[in-house]
């Protein structure tokens, strides 16, 4: 369960954005989230949309309590993100688009490196690697080095690295970017693979079409703020547009208006 | 502690996986000193050895004096002698180096000898470093027939030749060997040390900084159930290990080149390995500890605020010369390890480096030594705790 209640996020501009931007010393924050508040629920697929620069990262990493939200609160699986940052991250998965992995490291040295941080013993390890290597058919480059993989093995390991503790949430930002066909595939399967396990799925994109493929929740983000945030069902119900592309740039619109 | 310990032998892998890490922390410290002893004592033999049986060529211009003098320089192996040359040829022959040496009599050098005056000679050449040896061996034979001229002038007097020297001094030097040795070396060898402390220190600390944040591994790791201080001095580790044993590869280098090098000189041996005992080391050691922490403190602390690795490099490019400027102070004569230069960072670990070669090293000075470099390194890492903290520092 993730509860997000009235967050704001602002960053301080450098200079040098500062003067690309023309911006005076008056304005010189950038407001990223504005009193967003959500929440997503076990057994169900809740996705954060938006286009490039609407927040969504943001918002991500407050949850991965990476970042810390200037106010207002989020509660993952029961804890403060703030006050009890790292029992939240025991409990999280977090996948990001690019594959981001030690390239020096063997897949096995990888995993198990990660795992051990998250303080499992070898037996559990062992069982879930097992699991794990066998369900994404990954046992033929367990003993290579990340750095000789291809992209689709890659994400098999990144997908390994982010569920190997059994997390109750798994953070997906925009998971698929630059993937092909076959292994954004395998994403969505993972992500469908989650609900069915009863884990709090968040899931951010700015492509419409995965969204119809698996969202059960939805909210639509744009230039930091909430403009829609109720299920997909209610979403698609409510469309006065003629597809869900031109449903959604219809919200973004009326919302910049 | 379980979790520093993950963090730091996987941190220790992916750096030793490594090659530009392998080639600054273990492959340069150890040929360093090798290659350069090697190749020095060549260089210097082999010009040496050349330079004494080179064909010189001298000119003289003596008319019809010195005949014992000219005579002495056709008696010379490899000496070529050139004689009655004009004044202004032969100042032409040896700037063109036509000529090695040019040596002109005094027209009426032999009646200035005879009348019990000095014999003017004027020696041209072009002295320059590297003809050091030929110059020498020309000034051997001046002197030689200085001797002769000498002798001869108290024979006809019926003098004893040793009523010109009115004392006698001998020189007994009770410097010790490891004094002698600080003397010559100490300069450049805590130099050296720090100097591949640094560098063993500088690729991990970019690599697990801002290495990290350009390759996007960071914010991986930092989702992980672990706190930040756990990761940091997990990544800490590592550098001031990497700093550590370069300088302690450095020693080896030392030692395998002072004891494999055949053409050094046996005593200059005996010196070098009466400093490279265990004691010694440890204390050497000892000090780089703290200087290694201090230094990765600095480099993880700019590392962290680079985006990219190359911006990293460029941030800590600028750090050499505030590391080098102390430590080639350390080297300058006349520098002396006391309460106030023991207080300067690095400037201290090189003095205090020197005193210990020498065998001089004074208790209290050396506690102000490792105190202010606790204190160094305690800011160090207080400074790269708080860079680490903020959001901006770490996240892309």
């Amino acid at each position: 369960m993730i509860v997000a209640k009235d967050l704001y996020k602002t960053f301080k501009l450098a200079k040098k954005q500062k003067k690309e931007q023309g911006s005076s010393s008056a304005d010189s924050k950038v407001h990223a989230v504005s009193n967003v508040s959500f929440e997503c629920r076990p057994g169900r697929i809740f996705c954060l949309l938006g286009p490039n620069g609407a927040g969504k990262t943001t918002i991500l990493r407050m949850i991965a309590t990476l970042m810390k939200p200037d106010s207002g609160s989020i509660e993952v699986a029961g804890y403060d993100t703030v006050e009890s940052a790292q029992k939240v991250r025991a409990h999280l998965g977090f996948l990001t688009g690019s594959t981001k992995l030690y390239d020096r490291l063997t897949t096995k040295e990888l995993v198990k490196y990660y795992a051990d941080l998250h303080g499992m013993d070898n037996t559990d390890f062992n069982r879930r690697k097992e699991e794990l290597f066998d369900l994404l058919d990954m046992n033929d480059f367990a003993e290579r080095r990340i750095g000789k993989l291809s992209s689709g093995m890659k994400q098999k390991v990144s997908i390994v690295r982010t569920i190997i503790h059994d997390p109750d949430v798994v953070i997906f930002d925009e998971p698929t970017v630059g993937l092909d066909v076959i292994t954004s595939r395998s994403i969505i399967d993972l992500i469908r693979r989650c609900k069915s396990e009863n884990k709090t799925v968040i899931f951010s994109t700015h492509i419409m079409s995965e969204v119809s493929l698996i969202s059960d929740d939805l909210a639509i983000l744009h230039e930091g703020k909430l403009l829609y945030n109720d299920t997909y069902k209610a979403f698609e119900d409510r469309m006065q547009a003629g597809s869900l592309e031109e449903e959604f740039i219809r919200i973004l619109q009326e919302g910049k208006s | 502690m379980k979790t520093i310990l993950t963090i730091f032998r996987k941190e220790l892998k992916d750096s030793l996986r490594d090659r530009r890490t392998i080639i600054t922390m273990i492959i340069v410290p150890l040929l360093m000193f090798p290659v350069m002893i090697g190749l020095t004592s060549r260089f210097i033999m082999s010009h040496e050895a050349k330079a004494q049986v080179r064909e010189l060529k001298v000119g003289v211009l003596a008319g019809e004096n010195a005949g014992e003098f000219v005579e002495m320089l056709h008696e010379q192996e490899n000496i070529l002698v050139f004689e009655q040359i004009h004044l202004e040829e032969g100042q032409e022959l040896i700037a063109s180096d036509s000529l090695d040496a040019f040596i002109v009599f005094h027209e009426e050098f032999d009646r200035q000898v005879s009348e019990l005056g000095q014999g003017e000679i004027t020696f041209y050449l072009k002295g320059t470093e590297e003809r050091e040896i030929e110059e020498y061996r020309i000034m051997e034979l001046l002197s030689e027939y200085e001797e002769l001229l000498r002798t001869d002038r108290f024979d006809e007097l019926n003098l004893d030749i040793s009523i010109i020297e009115t004392i006698s001094v001998s020189k007994v030097n009770l410097a010790t060997q490891k004094e002698q040795l600080a003397d010559m070396v100490g300069g450049i060898l805590p130099y050296m040390f720090i100097l591949f402390c640094f560098m063993g220190s500088m690729y991990p600390s970019i690599d697990l900084a801002a290495g990290e944040k350009e390759r996007g591994t960071l914010e991986t790791l930092l989702t992980s159930p672990v706190n930040r201080l756990q990761i940091l001095i997990g990544k800490f580790g590592v550098v001031v290990l990497t700093g550590i044993s370069s300088a302690a590869v450095s020693l080896l280098g030392l030692y395998l080149g002072v004891r494999y090098v055949s053409s050094i000189p046996a005593e200059f041996v005996d010196m070098v390995m009466s400093i490279l005992e265990p004691g010694s080391i440890l204390v050497l050691l000892s000090l780089l500890l703290p200087l290694s922490v201090f230094f990765a403190g600095l480099l993880l602390s700019i590392s962290f605020t680079a985006r990219t690795y190359k911006e990293a490099q460029s941030k800590i490019g600028p750090l050499f010369p505030v590391i080098i400027i102390p430590a080639f102070i350390g080297m300058m004569p006349g520098m002396n390890l006391n309460a106030s230069t023991a207080l300067i960072p690095i400037l201290n670990v090189s003095l205090a480096t020197r005193t210990i070669i020498a065998g001089q090293a004074d208790v209290g000075i050396m506690i102000i030594v490792y105190l202010s470099l606790a204190v160094y390194a305690a800011a160090a890492l207080f400074l790269c705790s708080r860079t680490f903290s903020r959001e901006s520092a770490i996240l892309q």
